[in-house]
């Protein structure tokens, strides 16, 4: 069957006509502080978009993510909701000051995890929302439907909130910015500033990657 | 305008549909008497062919689906409560008229802003199952006869150009009057009061000269003044009881609906609301929600309580429900200037009430650590209003990886030589320990029985992965990772 290039291109206005939502090109980004994922977003994670970070090996760094994160959106004047899957945050890690505009939810296992997310995601006063699944039982997030994610994807489309999901397994279908964090961290990483630690990640964009930088600005 | 009439036409008929949800959309109507002698008081839209006064056995033949019912007293006074509470927002004088009927005194408020609210009730009572014809005028009567002919709301500000073409029926004459008018070519008010009152008086006597008032519209009388509501509350019941959400929301709505605009026509809002669940068993089922943002919503209100519906799990039936609203004055509030404040407060609330009935209450929030060296210790507070910007650069920033805790930690062996940890042993974790930091030693509360003390180390495993281990009373658990 051939395909010419007017065919390809009546079919993508097709699409673009049928799904306008699609076809726009995610405004803005939320700014990790974390240089080498900014770098790898193109300047910070996507509004209206999920981006899957997995940390594969233990000491990956994903908890740092979340630190720097927290002091870059209370920088912008921004609130985060933090849903955690295992109840892993710990508050006294980070300056009490950098928790001020944070909502977390501490979940007992991932039916919480997303049944909360999916109501934070669709609120409309967050600038991000981190749902971290890293802890839960790989047995229960293998189970999770499709089509979770899938609603999860159409919610933040519609109220234009960044959303990060961490993980330790490859596990959001079809997800637009998918991050892996490298080597893991060491004891030698514990005398220098955490800023420096951030800056010292390793993250291999999977998906998405710089490309989209340029749309992302605006 | 000086006074509103609220009315109702077909009340009973609109109460009692409102209150059963399986006679929504369908053809039914209202019979009095029994047997024989039943007879069509009330019929629905959807009963066609069916009017008051046929008898019950031809109403079914008329109308093959339609569903008879009695009068339901229960349903009717708390269709009328809600008419009145509709009222009390209007203005605080307000007499029970009637069943079904309401007037207010509403001498001295803003006249544009009282038609906008009267066509705000009207709305709100429509879709609450209840659609009201509000009339205003000079005089009750005045207002009585336009509430007949509004549709919705009708404010009546040429009295003689509204009153002439009304027929005669709307004064309200005896047979006799009636028919002496028509014998001069009288149905209309305008006809009667077109001839002078005296001599109108002089020849129908006293009641004909009482008559001409009516007609004109003049007659007024004192209102019989009604108290506003000081409890906001609501208990209904289900015969036969039900096992499931659906009508007990259905219900709820009801009774919120009434609750609300109660609050509102008293100036609160709600900030508390108390639900019980009166079980089969004669045990019930209680829970309080403290509502994050006070306010009289009731789709804010059916969130919280049907999301908490949907995770209740009862081991009898339910019988009844009783729900309470504790009232509060509505919070006030200014802007600063540059607030980075909340785009939807009332989302945002509701949203959080929603969350916390899926993980509980202390589950979500704000955490805020104490001022205290134990480990993992914090408060989970309710989150600010706006985001504060940040203070100067703390004097020490935080070092190295962040911290993620297993809660509950994990118990773990471990070998330590030359007084530092070399080797974990345990279920979840364990192998050579190729650096250790620390320890560092903590004590505290040893004044008291909660007295604590811990020795804390990081150790990072030969094949990789930094921890944060700790020794309290002799047994080592792993706390967490340094992530």
């Amino acid at each position: 069957m051939s395909r010419s290039p007017q065919t390809v291109s009546a079919l993508r206005s097709l699409l673009s006509a049928r799904f306008p939502e699609k076809a726009r090109k995610p405004c803005g980004g939320v700014p990790v502080s974390v240089g080498p994922i900014d770098d790898a977003l193109g300047g910070g994670l996507p509004a209206g978009r999920l981006t899957e970070l997995i940390s594969p090996a233990a000491s990956g760094g994903g908890q740092t993510v979340i630190a720097r994160l927290l002091a870059a959106t209370q920088a912008a004047r921004q609130r985060m909701a933090l849903v955690d899957g295992s109840d892993g945050f710990a508050p006294g890690a980070v300056p009490g000051e950098m928790l001020r505009h944070l909502v977390w939810v501490r979940c007992r296992e991932p039916g919480e995890a997303f049944a909360a997310a999916d109501i934070l995601v669709r609120d409309g006063n967050y600038a991000v929302v981190v749902v971290d699944l890293r802890g839960c039982a790989e047995r229960l997030l293998r189970r999770t439907p499709a089509s979770t994610w899938y609603r999860l994807q159409r919610a933040a489309e519609a109220s234009s909130v960044a959303v990060l999901v961490q993980t330790e397994l490859l596990l959001v279908p079809a997800v637009p910015w998918r991050l892996i964090l490298g080597g893991p961290l060491s004891l030698a990483d514990a005398e220098a500033t955490r800023e420096d630690v951030a800056g010292r990640l390793s993250v291999r964009a999977e998906r998405g990657a710089v490309p989209v930088a340029k749309e992302m600005v605006g | 305008m000086n006074y509103a009439v609220l009315s109702v036409p077909d009340f009973a008929l609109h109460a009692l549909r409102r209150s059963d949800p399986s006679l929504v959309g369908r053809a039914f109507a209202l019979v009095s008497g029994e047997g024989r002698k039943a007879r069509v008081s009330e019929a629905s839209d959807e009963a066609r062919g069916v009017a008051p006064g046929l008898a019950a056995t031809l109403a079914m033949s008329r109308c093959p689906g339609i569903t008879l019912r009695q009068r339901d007293p229960g349903a009717e006074v708390e269709a009328h409560r809600l008419l009145i509470a509709a009222a009390f927002t209007l203005a605080p004088r307000v007499e029970s008229t009637g069943s079904g009927c309401c007037t207010v005194d509403l001498r001295g408020a803003d006249p544009v802003r009282t038609e906008a609210l009267m066509r705000l009730r009207a709305a709100e009572l429509a879709a609450s199952g209840l659609p009201p014809r509000i009339g205003a005028g000079a005089t009750p009567l005045l207002a009585a006869y336009a509430a007949r002919c509004a549709e919705p709301v009708l404010v009546v500000s040429d009295p003689a150009g509204f009153l002439a073409p009304l027929p005669l029926s709307f004064a309200a004459p005896t047979a006799e009057q009636e028919a002496i008018l028509k014998g001069w070519g009288i149905t209309t008010l305008g006809g009667l009061t077109a001839l002078p009152k005296a001599e109108v008086g002089r020849r129908m006597g006293s009641e004909g000269a009482l008559l001409w008032e009516r007609a004109s519209g003049e007659s007024t009388r004192v209102l019989r003044l009604v108290e506003p509501a000081r409890s906001f509350a609501a208990e209904w019941g289900y015969d036969p009881p039900v096992e499931s959400t659906e009508p007990l929301l259905f219900k709820m709505r009801r009774f919120a609906e009434r609750i609300a605009l109660e609050l509102r026509g008293s100036g609160f809002v709600a900030e508390k609301l108390s639900l019980t669940l009166l079980l089969e068993d004669e045990t019930d089922h209680r829970r309080e929600f403290r509502l994050p943002e006070p306010g009289a919503d009731v789709e804010g209100w059916l969130r919280i309580l049907g999301g908490h519906l949907a995770t209740v799990r009862t081991k009898a039936r339910v019988a009844g429900v009783r729900l309470v609203a504790a009232p509060a004055r509505p919070p006030q509030k200014q802007e600063g200037l540059f607030d980075t404040g909340l785009r939807d407060p009332a989302s945002f609330w509701e949203n959080l009430a929603r969350v916390a009935a899926i993980v509980g209450d202390d589950r979500v929030g704000t955490p805020v650590p104490l001022d205290t060296h134990r480990p993992d210790a914090f408060l989970m507070e309710r989150p600010a209003e706006s985001v504060e910007p940040p203070h100067a650069a703390p004097v020490h920033p935080p070092y190295g990886p962040t911290l993620r805790r297993f809660r509950p930690p994990w118990p773990v062996s471990v070998a330590c030589e030359a007084g530092a940890p070399a080797r974990l042993e345990g279920g979840r974790l364990g192998g050579r320990v190729s650096a250790a930091l620390g320890p560092w030693r903590a004590q505290g509360e040893w004044w008291k029985p909660g007295a604590w003390a811990l020795e804390t180390w990081h150790v990072e495993l030969a094949e990789g992965g930094v921890y944060q281990i700790a020794c309290s009373e002799g047994s080592w658990r792993v706390e967490g990772m340094l992530d």
